[in-house]
């Protein structure tokens, strides 16, 4: 139990503190800013954020096919006739479908993993939504499986387990190339970075076009 | 309150854990050799260019600069010493490592020093990379970690009334930490795991020498399977509620290599 908040706070206050504090990121001093800042928001700000808040729980929910966050049953990614259906981007967390989407550079699907094999959290594959990735490829007609898990050690280690799985399948999978970040120093690169970025080197070319894959 | 700076040191650490903190802030489980394990926070450390971040992955081994702080301490500075490519590449070696880190972290203490332990560490970890024979390395491992850290198992008399083994098959305990004899063996409750004379064998040859020198040992089946059940029962009897670890190196095991996958996204036509 957490005490570092004024132990003389009435209770209605003390019970925000606690619930703020539970939240992700947000430690004992962080939470009670929020709340008295919350103290002296006006009564229908703080209705329309509860509402908010309720609405969040009642009407999203997972989306049948790629378990990406959704109001309807099937996403608007999913249902969209537009979209590539031979190629499925598979992701760690919902926030990595946001991220993808704003480039507009991809038109394929997704599929949320909700989250990433980590051994030492005790966290294994059967907690992740890898069964639902396999039914859909017996499915759907997918041909290329693009594994954008985070370029991290867990990140690794969970596409590493899923190229082993579904390598009998026959589907063609790649991964997003990993290198140097736009804006960052060579000198600040660490050296799995750097082999990568070695590796994934592509051709320079005289008018300034990439090289096509 | 107090006027005095906050106090800068360096050192060098094993990244063993780590879990997100706020909005891109990583906190790390470090052991580190002149104080054990520390917890750190590394500001930043998840947004992509961060300076820190690509240093600060599981299983790095790093030189960091750091500022004190009373529980958890901040890094300032990041280095890469070994990266252990050849570990992290391949999931069957990545599980072993994440293993042997995991037992490393829970028979360690925090702020207490442990330069034989994050030696090992570091060397096996190198080893790791690129050895032939992991799951010899990770067994030499336990041993090796268990007897420094004060937990060795008796292998070489009777665990319970110290009296000589003969050259036999014997049976080992891991709630009495070690081989028994045979007038023991039937004093307890305990679960009894078999010892036969060559796994005996191996395992004070595990225990008196260096990893390279037993990096080639051909061991036999039935020999592999028993010290494999020995080394279990006595880890999971020192680490409270067993290593977590275990499961996903369990499950990796046995899995047959198809190679990597080729990296960039690209389009076919
Ligand atoms: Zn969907
Ligand atoms: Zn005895």
């Amino acid at each position: 139990m957490n005490s570092n908040f004024t132990p003389s706070a009435a209770a209605p206050v003390a019970r925000l503190i606690e619930a703020f504090n539970r939240l992700p990121g947000v430690g004992p001093k962080s939470a009670q800013r929020l709340t008295y800042y919350m103290i002296r928001m006006p009564r229908e700000e703080a209705e329309a954020l509860a509402e908010a808040v309720i609405s969040v729980k009642d009407r999203i929910v997972l989306c049948s096919r790629c378990l990406n966050i959704t109001e309807e049953p099937v996403c608007h990614v999913c249902t969209n006739e537009r979209r590539d259906r031979t190629r499925i981007c598979v992701v760690e967390e919902p926030l990595d479908v946001f991220a993808i989407e704003r480039t507009r550079a991809y038109d394929g699907l997704y599929h949320v993993l909700h989250g990433a094999i980590s051994p030492v959290n005790g966290i294994g594959a059967e907690q992740l939504k890898i069964r639902e990735l396999l039914d859909r490829l017996r499915d759907e007609s997918v041909k290329e499986l693009i594994l954008a898990t985070n370029p991290n050690l867990e990140g690794e280690a969970t596409s590493m387990y899923l190229q082993r799985l579904i390598a009998p399948l026959g589907i063609k999978m790649t991964r997003l190339a990993r290198g140097l970040s736009s804006g960052a120093d060579l000198e600040y690169a660490d050296e799995m970075t750097l082999v990568n970025a070695l590796e994934g080197r592509s051709e320079v070319m005289i008018d300034g076009e990439t090289p096509a894959g | 309150m107090t006027s005095s700076r906050p106090r800068l040191f360096s050192t060098e650490a094993v990244v063993l854990r780590h879990s997100d903190l706020g909005e891109a802030d990583r906190l790390l489980w470090l052991l580190t050799p002149q104080r054990g394990i520390l917890r750190a926070t590394a500001r930043g450390a998840r947004k992509p260019g961060s300076k820190l971040g690509g240093h600060l992955d599981l299983l790095c081994h790093v030189r960091l600069s750091m500022r004190e702080g009373r529980e958890l301490h901040s890094v300032s500075q990041a280095d890469t010493v070994d990266a252990f490519r050849g570990v992290r590449t391949d999931i069957g070696r990545l599980s072993r490592g994440l293993y042997m880190a995991e037992i490393a972290q829970r028979v360690s203490v925090e702020d207490a020093p442990a330069p034989a332990v994050f030696r090992l560490l570091v060397n096996s970890l190198g080893w790791l990379a690129a050895t032939e024979s992991p799951d010899t390395l990770v067994r030499w491992f336990a041993l090796r970690l268990l007897t420094i850290t004060g937990f060795k198992p008796e292998l070489g008399a009777c665990a319970e009334c110290g009296d000589t083994l003969e050259p036999d098959d014997h049976v080992f305990s891991a709630e009495r930490g070690g081989l028994l004899c045979p007038a023991c063996r039937s004093q307890g409750a305990d679960l009894l795991h078999p010892a036969s004379l060559g796994t005996i064998k191996v395992l004070r040859h595990l225990a008196r020498s260096d990893y390279p020198e037993v990096a080639s040992l051909k061991i036999g089946g039935e020999e592999r399977r028993q010290i494999e059940r020995i080394l279990r029962a006595h880890t999971n009897a020192v680490i409270d509620r067993g290593v977590r670890s275990a499961a996903f190196l369990d499950e990796i095991r046995d899995w047959p290599d198809v190679g990597p996958v080729p990296g960039g996204l690209r389009s076919e036509s």
